[in-house]
């Protein structure tokens, strides 16, 4: 069984209603069948009576399930629950009166009891189920008394029996006494059944509330132990400054030489702990809020991020936006910084007067982004491992040797999280590009809460965002 | 401006107030320090500084934006720049640009993420002044 307990519920009760169309159909086909190619006397106008309230009812209850699902409002399990006792309580009221008009004892469809009661079985609890057996019981024993006593007219199944049965009170006395305990016995099986699988299906979701609640926990974890941290590293930050800089007055070189590597090695880690906490923080954010924005201006931004460097560096962004790029639902701040990330590494790792293309391309459903620089590439063997969190590719860390890794998994785990795609193609020394593909509507939930990654246990082992978490070649 | 500019720091980190008080004093201005929101106001009530630097999280996490609240409400320190200091920018869309106007939340001049280096402390200072001189 997959699905919660709810979604597990409300699929058994469309089933049940499938079934009953199924039935109804049936009673109509039988009933032509045996009275007009076996020509057995029974009241086939009753019997098509009862077809056609059977499928009345069913469409009624259809529409019922319908609206309790459709809307927004959580689906009780109670309420569900009782609308299908009502059902089976009705079916057993009809599959009575079509015994009655269809030869009483002598109706070899008696038998049929036992398939609601496996239903109940099923849909209710073990007290509800056994409720409905006895209702049964009680039904077609007042069927085959009332007929026996002569108070209902009996329609014997000529041609299909020899002789009236509904008088013979030893035979009747056996067809009760077989179907009763036939019953309870169905009843009895089906419960214990579906009440191992309940209880399988409750511990499955426990244990998985638990398992978001732990991840949680670690998260929180995670983000205080991260955050107190940060405290430390920009007292030791604000400290540092006025010296190299001279404020408490000229420091000798060698003096500096080394406060200025105290400052590097906080700057990096400054920069590690300020993109655990983002990735930390969006993991513990059920919910990420979304709102429609333009491509174009999300791309602009990002670029403005990094252009000073560029500049620096006489590197140019070039934009090939096409025109119908248009609006896309997400969050904002996270797609910024995804593509601030990718222009960043690009930047980074490119020559100096080189040149970067962001293109974007409508797709219509989706957009695709893809950021192509002419810089170091990434080694052949290392590509595949380039969105692992704290993976850095060798010729990066030649280059830099300060860097979080942390950058492309955030940016995967945004994408992701959006259901989009990311990849990217490269080789050493042949450049790299970035390829983004993003739905214009994110399909709604996957805003709601990350997947649990089962394959990587920590909780900061998570991406999301974290503009300067910019660490790996692109 | 005969006397120079009076800058109350409220953070509750001895060396972050130490380090901000060397370089605040470097450019001659007058200095004076607490080391809780609560103290703070009161001294912004008996001091009357020019600026108040004041941190986010103190006694309470949020204990800077209820002191920034109580001393806009106050009729003779409304008037007063803050600048806020926080050690972390809460939740998304303040972490990109904060300059998307939605001052009413919090009654701040600027906001800003530490650590802070000397000279935007000083350009961030030099600015809010102007906005209120002494």
């Amino acid at each position: 069984m997959n699905g919660t307990p709810e979604e597990n519920l409300i699929r058994r009760a469309y089933w049940f209603i499938r079934i009953r169309w199924i039935a109804a159909a049936g009673l109509v086909a039988i009933t032509y069948v045996a009275s007009r190619a076996f020509h057995i006397p029974i009241r086939a106008p009753a019997l098509y009576v009862i077809a056609v309230v059977l499928a009345a009812y069913n469409l009624l209850f259809l529409i019922h399930l319908r609206r309790a699902t459709s809307g927004t409002e959580p689906v009780r399990a109670p309420a569900i629950n009782r609308t299908a006792a009502v059902q089976i309580s009705l079916d057993l009221l009809a599959l009575g009166a079509l015994v009655h008009f269809s030869g009483g004892v002598e109706n070899p469809f008696l038998i049929y009891f036992i398939f609601h009661m496996i239903i109940a079985g099923i849909l209710l609890t073990r007290r509800a189920a056994f409720l409905q057996a006895a209702f049964a019981v009680s039904i077609f024993t007042s069927v085959a008394l009332l007929e026996y006593s002569g108070v209902l007219p009996h329609h014997c199944l000529r041609g299909y029996v020899g002789q009236t049965l509904h008088d013979q009170p030893l035979y009747v006395t056996g067809v009760l006494v077989v179907l009763a305990s036939t019953v309870f016995a169905a009843v009895y099986m089906a419960t214990w059944v579906s009440s191992a699988l309940r209880e399988r299906e409750a511990a499955l979701a426990a244990t998985n509330r638990l398992l978001v609640e732990q991840d949680l926990i670690k998260s929180e974890y995670v983000f205080r132990v991260t955050h107190d941290i940060k405290g430390h590293l920009a007292a030791i930050r604000t400290c540092l400054d006025p010296v190299i800089e001279g404020v408490t007055g000229p420091v000798p070189p060698e003096q500096l030489n080394l406060v200025n590597r105290a400052r590097r090695r906080s700057d990096t880690l400054l920069a590690f702990v300020k993109a655990l906490l983002e990735l930390t923080r969006m993991r513990m954010c059920r919910e990420v809020a979304m709102d429609a924005f333009q491509v174009e201006s999300a791309i602009e931004s990002a670029v403005n991020y990094v252009e000073a460097r560029a500049v620096a560096n006489s590197i140019v962004i070039d934009r090939e936006i096409d025109a119908t790029a248009g609006w896309i639902t997400g969050a904002r701040v996270y797609i910024e910084e995804t593509f601030a990330n990718i222009l960043a590494n690009s930047v980074k790792y490119s020559e100096d007067d080189s040149r970067i293309t962001v293109r974007v391309v409508d797709e219509g459903e989706t957009v695709l982004v893809e950021i192509a620089d002419r810089g170091i590439g990434i080694p052949a063997d290392e590509v595949p491992k380039i969105f692992d969190e704290f993976f850095r590719a060798r010729n990066a860390r030649a280059i830099e040797r300060d860097g979080t890794g942390l950058g492309l998994s955030m940016a995967k785990q945004v994408v992701e999280r959006h259901g989009g795609e990311i990849w990217i193609e490269s080789g050493e020394g042949r450049g790299t590009t970035v390829s983004v593909r993003l739905p214009r509507n994110p399909p709604r939930g996957l805003s709601a809460g990350p997947a649990l990654d089962f394959q990587r246990g920590e909780a900061y082992h998570d991406g999301s965002a974290g503009r300067r978490g910019v660490a790996q070649p692109g | 401006m005969s006397d120079s500019p009076k800058i109350l720091i409220v953070d509750d980190d001895p060396d972050i107030v130490e380090a901000m008080r060397v370089v605040l004093e470097s450019k001659k201005y007058s200095v004076s320090v607490a080391g809780s929101g609560e103290e703070g106001f009161a001294m912004a009530q008996s001091e009357k500084p020019n600026l108040i630097i004041l941190d986010v999280m103190m006694e309470t996490g949020s204990k800077g934006f209820e002191v920034s609240r109580r001393l806009n409400a106050d009729e003779n320190l409304k008037k007063v720049p803050i600048l806020m200091v926080t050690a972390i920018k809460e939740k998304t869309g303040i972490g990109f640009s904060r300059e998307s106007g939605d001052d009413a939340w919090l009654p701040v001049d600027e906001y800003v993420e530490k650590p802070l280096k000397p000279d935007e402390l000083i350009t961030k200072v030099e600015a809010l002044l102007k906005k209120n001189p002494a």
